[in-house]
């Protein structure tokens, strides 16, 4: 395997034709993996209408897009991406896969790497090339990050979430080929899309607010977790959580940050009444300032913050709403 | 009368797990004093199973690939309502990736025979992959539906369910048999009952390795998986914090000013 | 050699009864506190979890365990609502003369019912002038043909205004030291619940009078032996009440200590959290040492009373030290929270109250005293 000079590819993931950010960074990043190893990105995209889409992802660092353009392809199926992306990967081989963490990839990888008999790492925070040209893939766990290779089967296969890599600088000027994928493509019928459908989501979304707040357990209730929401809309920031308060039921699973929920990078972050476990803190790691406030001084996350208050998030949250408050009023008057 | 498999898994309790850490100088696990419990999305599965048994003819079998001591999880599905419970438990099979385990649950599944419905949770909390489910449905032929958020079972073989996607839902008719991923949005999992302990005391665990399976050693445990962890390592922390002192109101101004000088307000 | 480990089905049934008291009961607990009454939902949550018909054997309807499965079951209820496992307590109080003393008829009428929590039981024995000594009670019978005429009050009886199936005592008003037990219920005019008390604690489990007023009751509804209700009575107090006062009490210092634990770790002084003090850690260990001791009597005295022994003396011995472990656990519990021990937010507050309530309840600790002494020099 040391001159092998097969491609790194990267399943691109679209919604209403356009490419979700996460498919331009994974591109991004598989061009430094590729010039480690001295050869090419390529990316299968598949949708309906996506036709113009390749010059972006050429811009990002690819050099060849396999496409599927067909009203077949228009929404993501298990059994027909899984066949085309299985049946282009046994005849061009690539040696590394990449997909999105996003509920297509969480699903489409683990079809496609069973189907290839070969090994993949979920929800990555790292990818390089090591010594023996073998794709190093790094998760947090345990406190710590664990490195895991698959040394022996190919390709060798990785999710990432978005926000992990950073958007590719693009070059309007790169140009690559598209090798188009014919159909039919069809399927046994044994799963069908009904509908697809989207639900709005309140709020300011995470992924671009410049002021993330996220909080947990220490909400402590219901009541709790409206203080909360009410300092988020004070503040105009995102509102994010951890793992409890999901459990809770006091917010949604995709509000969730962290490893297995969302990764985001905001100017400031404030994190209250949350322990700072790691499940949660990589996937703010990212943010500029980091703020935490926790009613424990020996709580972990105030290792791994800029600022730190310790106080009961419930006696201290209404007095930073009154505060805010008399901020906001005495910038009208002025 | 409809078969269902749920396929669970005993993992560190996750109320503790932040006690199991990577040892800075050896760079192995601590594993602490963590007690292992039933997976959190497991009971989501089961619940799933039991459901739809108050509805139909229904047979569930509970799945689990673990050490002996995993038993005492199978017992506690058994106490929660599953029939007939299976540990697939071998030497052999320590030390697998989400490969090895859906491969080895995979072939559990089939010496069982017939099954029209296996149910997973979406992920476990220790591995927290998702690939099990679908890379079973895969070993089995079967199609997948992951990150089940509801279910309305049809006698007529093709189940209808919701599919929770980042912002809403893919709505889906899947032919039976097949493989479904369960969210915790999808039920509320009932609790351990004395009375379902008591009925569990006439249900058995049935135990079955290696030559029970009759497959390959070469196809599970370590061996069969394709991944392996090649390094450990604590890691550092950047950041050093400032704390933010005095009385209620005096923190509550100075963290309105640290806002206002980072340009949230 | 001694076995002191639980089985795992054991093991299993603790699991289930904290899950349970964690969900069910939890959220309650805030409710009962502020009203002070019976939640309906407590009720029919012990009852769709099976917890009232624990020892009621199956062939009436229930789960045939024992009393280390009670004991179990009240421990880690009251770690989470005293009230409710002071409630549950006395429900098996007034089961346990059925099923020990009545005839197959009335174990048939009210067993079944009780099981489910279709029927919700109670023991009237204390009254005014007599409880721990029941001699001293003065409701009375005088015999109209076959039936019984009861005459009376009770006071002080828990679960006195929810329950329908009753057992009382009363003495014969023309024979001394002739005492009867019946079963009463809810469709035999002549009696009612008056008066209803307000606790310093326990506060959702119901505590009120008892009047008997011309109550005529037919032969049928003795328990046991004419003139021999006494024993009856005695018998379900010395074992179930007392044992029942145990799993609340341990059930309680559990829940100072892992309260004391938490909050200790979090208050930070001089810079560090206040569990780093000795004075504090001297607590704790002071609380977990009664924890573990009163888990070896309670446990040993249920073990004695499944394996068919008489386990009245034993009991007596957990019950006083248990309940007066608990009031020391809610005492010190509440000094480690310092100035927040005061504030009703903290369960600590409650504990303390409901610790008080402990005490009294089935036979105070000089009572107890009385009955160990009379044992030791027995």
């Amino acid at each position: 395997m040391k001159d092998d000079k097969s491609p790194v590819w990267v399943i691109a993931d679209q919604e209403s034709c356009n490419l979700l950010p996460v498919t331009p960074q994974l591109v991004g990043k598989s061009r430094k993996l590729a010039d480690d190893l001295g050869t090419t990105v390529e990316v299968v995209l598949l949708g309906d209408g996506v036709d113009t889409q390749p010059s972006n992802l050429f811009a990002s660092g690819a050099e060849r897009v396999f496409l599927g353009n067909d009203p077949a392809l228009a929404e993501y199926h298990p059994d027909v991406y899984t066949d085309v992306i299985v049946g282009l990967a046994e005849k061009h081989k690539p040696q590394i896969i990449l997909m999105g963490s996003t509920s297509m990839g969480r699903e489409l990888a683990p079809l496609v790497a069973a189907r290839l008999s070969t090994g993949l790492t979920a929800h990555c925070i790292d990818l390089n090339i090591n010594a023996d040209r073998v794709l190093e893939q790094i998760i947090p766990a345990y406190g710590g990050e664990i490195t895991i290779v698959c040394p022996e089967r190919r390709p060798q296969m990785a999710t990432v979430a978005q926000g992990v890599f950073p958007l590719p600088a693009l070059d309007e000027g790169c140009r690559g080929e598209v090798v188009s994928i014919d159909g039919p493509f069809v399927h046994t019928g044994r799963v069908e899309i009904l509908e697809v459908v989207i639900e709005a989501p309140e709020g300011i979304p995470l992924d671009t607010a410049t002021c993330v707040l996220a909080a947990g357990a220490g909400a402590g209730d219901l009541e709790g977790w409206k203080l909360i929401v009410e300092l988020s809309k004070a503040l105009s920031a995102g509102l994010g959580c951890t793992r409890p308060a999901v459990d809770e039921g006091w917010a949604e699973l995709e509000t969730m940050i962290g490893q297995s929920g969302k990764m985001v990078s905001p100017e400031t972050y404030l994190g209250i009444g949350l322990s700072g476990e790691q499940q949660h803190m990589v996937g703010i790691a990212g943010a500029k300032t980091m703020i935490a406030v926790n009613n424990d001084k020996k709580s972990p996350v105030f290792s791994q913050v800029d600022y730190g208050v310790v106080d009961d998030c419930r006696d201290f949250v209404p007095v930073l709403l009154e505060k805010i408050r008399q901020y906001r009023e005495k910038q009208v008057s002025c | 009368m409809l078969k269902i498999v749920v396929c669970v898994k005993a993992v560190p309790d996750p109320k503790a797990a932040g006690n199991i850490k990577i040892d800075p100088q050896t760079k192995t696990l601590l594993r602490g004093n963590v007690p292992m419990v039933l997976n959190p999305l497991d009971k989501n599965a089961l619940e799933a199973a039991l459901q739809i048994k108050t509805g139909m003819e229904v047979h569930i079998t509970v799945l689990s690939m673990g050490p002996p001591e995993a038993a005492s999880i199978v017992k506690e599905c058994l106490a929660l309502g599953a029939d007939r419970g299976i540990l697939l438990s071998d030497r052999g099979f320590g030390g697998a990736d989400a490969f090895a385990t859906a491969y080895t649950l995979a072939m559990g599944v089939q010496k069982n025979g017939d099954a029209d419905v296996v149910f997973c949770g979406m992920a476990s909390s220790d591995g927290a992959t998702e690939w099990v489910g679908p890379e079973m449905a895969t070993m089995l032929d079967m199609p997948v539906v992951t990150m089940v958020r509801e279910i309305i079972p049809h006698a007529d073989e093709a189940w209808e369910v919701k599919s929770a996607l980042e912002n809403g839902y893919r709505r889906m008719r899947v032919r039976l048999p097949a493989v479904f991923t369960v969210t915790r949005d999808l039920n509320s999992p009932r609790t351990l009952s004395f009375s379902g302990i008591i009925k569990a005391r006439k249900k058995t665990i049935t135990e079955w390795g290696l030559d029970d399976l009759g497959v390959s050693a070469e196809r599970v445990g370590l061996k069969g998986s394709p991944t392996i962890v090649t390094e450990m390592r604590t890691v550092e922390n950047t950041r050093k914090v400032e704390f933010i002192e005095g009385t209620r109101e005096e923190k509550a101004e100075q963290l309105v000013q640290k806002l206002v000088e980072v340009g949230v307000l | 050699m001694i076995d002191f480990t639980f089985t795992e089905e054991q093991e299993m049934f603790r699991k289930a009864a904290r899950e349970f008291a964690e969900t069910m009961i939890m959220p309650k607990v805030a409710e009962m506190e502020k009203t002070g009454d019976v939640s309906q939902d407590v009720v029919k949550a012990l009852a769709e979890a099976d917890m009232m018909g624990i020892t009621i054997p199956e062939e009436y309807g229930g789960l045939g365990l024992g009393y280390t499965e009670r004991l179990i079951a009240l421990e880690e209820i009251s770690r989470v609502s005293v009230a409710t496992a002071m409630m549950l307590q006395v429900f098996a109080l007034g089961i346990e003369p059925i099923i020990k003393f009545g005839s197959e008829e009335t174990k048939k009428k009210y067993l079944p019912g009780l099981a489910t929590g279709k029927r919700l039981a109670t023991t009237a024995v204390t009254e005014a002038t007599g409880g721990s000594d029941p001699t001293g009670i003065k409701s009375s019978y005088t015999k109209d043909g076959e039936d019984f005429i009861v005459n009376g009050r009770k006071c002080f009886i828990t679960n006195s205004h929810i329950a329908d199936t009753i057992t009382i005592l009363a003495k014969a008003e023309d024979t001394p030291k002739a005492f009867c037990a019946f079963v009463i219920d809810e469709n035999m005019p002549g009696w009612k619940a008056t008066h209803k008390e307000h606790k310093v604690g326990m506060r959702g489990c119901n505590t009120g009078e008892l009047s008997f007023e011309g109550l005529r009751i037919g032969k049928a509804q003795l328990l046991g032996a004419e003139g021999k209700g006494l024993g009856v009575t005695m018998a379900a107090i010395g074992d179930v009440g007392r044992g029942g006062m145990v799993g609340t009490a341990l059930g309680l210092q559990a829940a100072c200590l892992e309260e004391s634990i938490k909050f200790a770790g979090q208050r930070i002084l001089y810079g560090k959290p206040i569990s780093f003090l000795q004075s504090i850690q001297n607590k704790i260990a002071e609380m977990k040492i009664d924890l573990e001791a009163g888990k070896l009597l309670g446990y040993r005295a249920a073990a004695i009373q499944d394996a068919g022994g008489r386990s009245s003396n034993e009991f007596a011995v957990a019950k006083y030290y248990t309940t007066e472990a608990a009031q020391k656990a809610a005492k010190m519990a509440v000094d480690i929270h310092g100035g927040y021990g005061c504030m009703e937010e903290y369960p600590v507050t409650r504990f303390w109250r409901d610790a008080a309530v402990l005490g009294p309840s089935a036979g105070t600790s000089d009572i107890m005293k009385v009955i160990i002494a009379r044992w030791a020099m027995s």
